[in-house]
């Protein structure tokens, strides 16, 4: 297999404090309303407790991308290199159909340039050997950059409740899930 | 919801099922087109109005000035091949106008193929609207829909050029897709009722809609009533029509869920 870069988001480390979100905001202060990183609280019926289970979410740098096959002017490309799917603005013209078509509502439409825009997974920072700024902002390591064609963890899945199932698109992202929480007792005197 | 695609879709469709309107009858009826101005009145219309949803669909982009490169991603995006099909059909339009005028031998034939390439632009739009974020648009709904609301505006319309005795084609594809329009319409919903999460969501807003119930009053209950009385297409009902079909396609863009508004939630 290729290489291929995507996140990995450990449910079970999160602590839904947004860091992450921030940190891609504080990054490229995107416009207000424009968000290319967001948090999502699990619903009680995937995760039934009083305890708050999370899914960090942003671009999933797919295998087959939607946006990539719809987009009439070829604004978006994929790296060769690493499978990083990039939105180039300088071709968007605004058509909308990326934000219509893309099942995980990653692209989304900036209101003063009138183009679509989306997480890049930090790709100058990627080519300068960093971390994308979600990841290197996570207090929990919750969130991770990983290479599909050499990461192997048993425990991490793509299909996840929750989050819409498209094998042909074949998203580049794995999650762990979130562990029943445990009962901690004081010993009894 | 987009304006502007709306009218693109809803008045390009019905450009096309005016041109094959004039296929139907050249070939049902043995018409030869060019020999009645009613009948070039017919194509100059088809020729307006999707000129109109040309320049409707250009007010949706953020850039206008660069619509001209929609053209360029013909391998995969089904965006660039619908722009590129109702151009060819606006071209053949204006190539069949001065052939219907000049009753050039190669008008009949330059008609069928432009009654062809505007549907195989109406199926280039259904593609584009059936993409996985909607899973209940995610298959050949689009497609039927575009179609009927071809064959339902172009029927309609293409009334106001034929005199009252020789309507009856006309009426029997307009109760024909007015009938198939009615049943697809109300039983979509609850195929959609039956699917996986986001799919009822789109079939409850459906069914709980007023603008779903008033169009299938106002479009196919009146116009299939009237239609029945009369046994002929009077003046207005068209225009009933597309009111009713516009209502039709401002549901679809602002009714039909998304996958990602389920984030979190079971699908």
């Amino acid at each position: 297999m290729k290489k291929q870069l995507g996140f990995f988001h450990d449910s079970h480390l999160c602590i839904g404090c947004n860091t992450c979100a921030i940190a891609c905001k504080n990054q490229y202060h995107q416009e207000v309303g424009v968000v290319w990183r967001r948090v999502v609280s699990l619903s009680e019926e995937i995760y039934p407790h009083r305890e708050r289970a999370f899914r960090s979410l942003a671009c999933n740098h797919c295998e087959n991308p939607v946006c990539l096959e719809v987009c009439p002017v070829q604004a978006y490309t994929k790296r060769e290199k690493d499978g990083v799917v990039i939105h180039n603005q300088d071709r968007c013209i605004g058509c909308g159909n990326c934000i219509r078509s893309c099942p995980y509502g990653v692209p989304q439409f900036n209101p003063v340039l009138k183009k679509a825009e989306k997480c890049s997974l930090c790709w100058q920072r990627l080519d300068a050997g960093l971390d994308p700024a979600c990841v290197q902002a996570c207090p929990t390591k919750a969130l991770q950059l990983i290479d599909l064609a050499t990461f192997d963890d048993p425990s991490a899945t793509q299909k996840a409740p929750g989050f819409p199932d498209f094998p042909k698109i074949n998203p580049s992202i794995r999650f762990r899930e979130p562990r029943l929480p445990e009962v901690v007792r004081r010993e009894t005197l | 919801m987009e304006l502007s695609l709306v009218l693109f879709t809803v008045l390009g469709q019905m450009a096309v099922g005016m041109t094959v309107m004039m296929v139907l009858r050249e070939w049902k009826m043995s018409e030869v087109p060019g020999i009645s101005s009613s009948l070039s009145g017919q194509w100059v219309l088809a020729g307006l109005v999707v000129l109109a949803a040309l320049v409707a669909s250009i007010f949706h982009l953020g850039h206008p000035e660069h619509s001209y490169r929609a053209l360029v991603h013909l391998s995969t995006s089904w965006l660039s091949r619908e722009i590129l099909f109702y151009l060819l059909f606006g071209c053949l339009i204006v190539i069949g106008f001065f052939a219907i005028q000049k009753r050039s031998p190669s008008r009949g034939i330059l008609i069928k193929v432009t009654g062809v390439v505007g549907l195989i632009a109406v199926v280039s739009s259904g593609m584009v609207y059936s993409p996985p974020s909607f899973p209940a648009l995610n298959n050949g709904i689009p497609i039927f829909f575009f179609m009927l609301t071809a064959f339902i505006l172009g029927s309609a319309f293409a009334s106001y050029f034929v005199e009252e005795e020789k309507q009856s084609l006309l009426v029997y594809i307009l109760i024909s897709s007015l009938v198939v329009g009615l049943i697809v319409n109300l039983l979509i919903p609850s195929i959609w009722l039956s699917g996986g999460k986001v799919m009822q969501m789109t079939g409850k807003a459906y069914y709980g809609s007023v603008l779903y119930w008033l169009r299938l009053a106002g479009e196919f209950g009146l116009g299939l009533a009237v239609l029945g009385m009369m046994k002929k297409i009077p003046a207005w009902l068209p225009i009933i029509l597309l009111a009713g079909e516009l209502l039709g396609r401002i549901m679809v863009f602002s009714h039909v869920v998304n996958t990602s508004v389920n984030m979190g939630i079971l699908y």
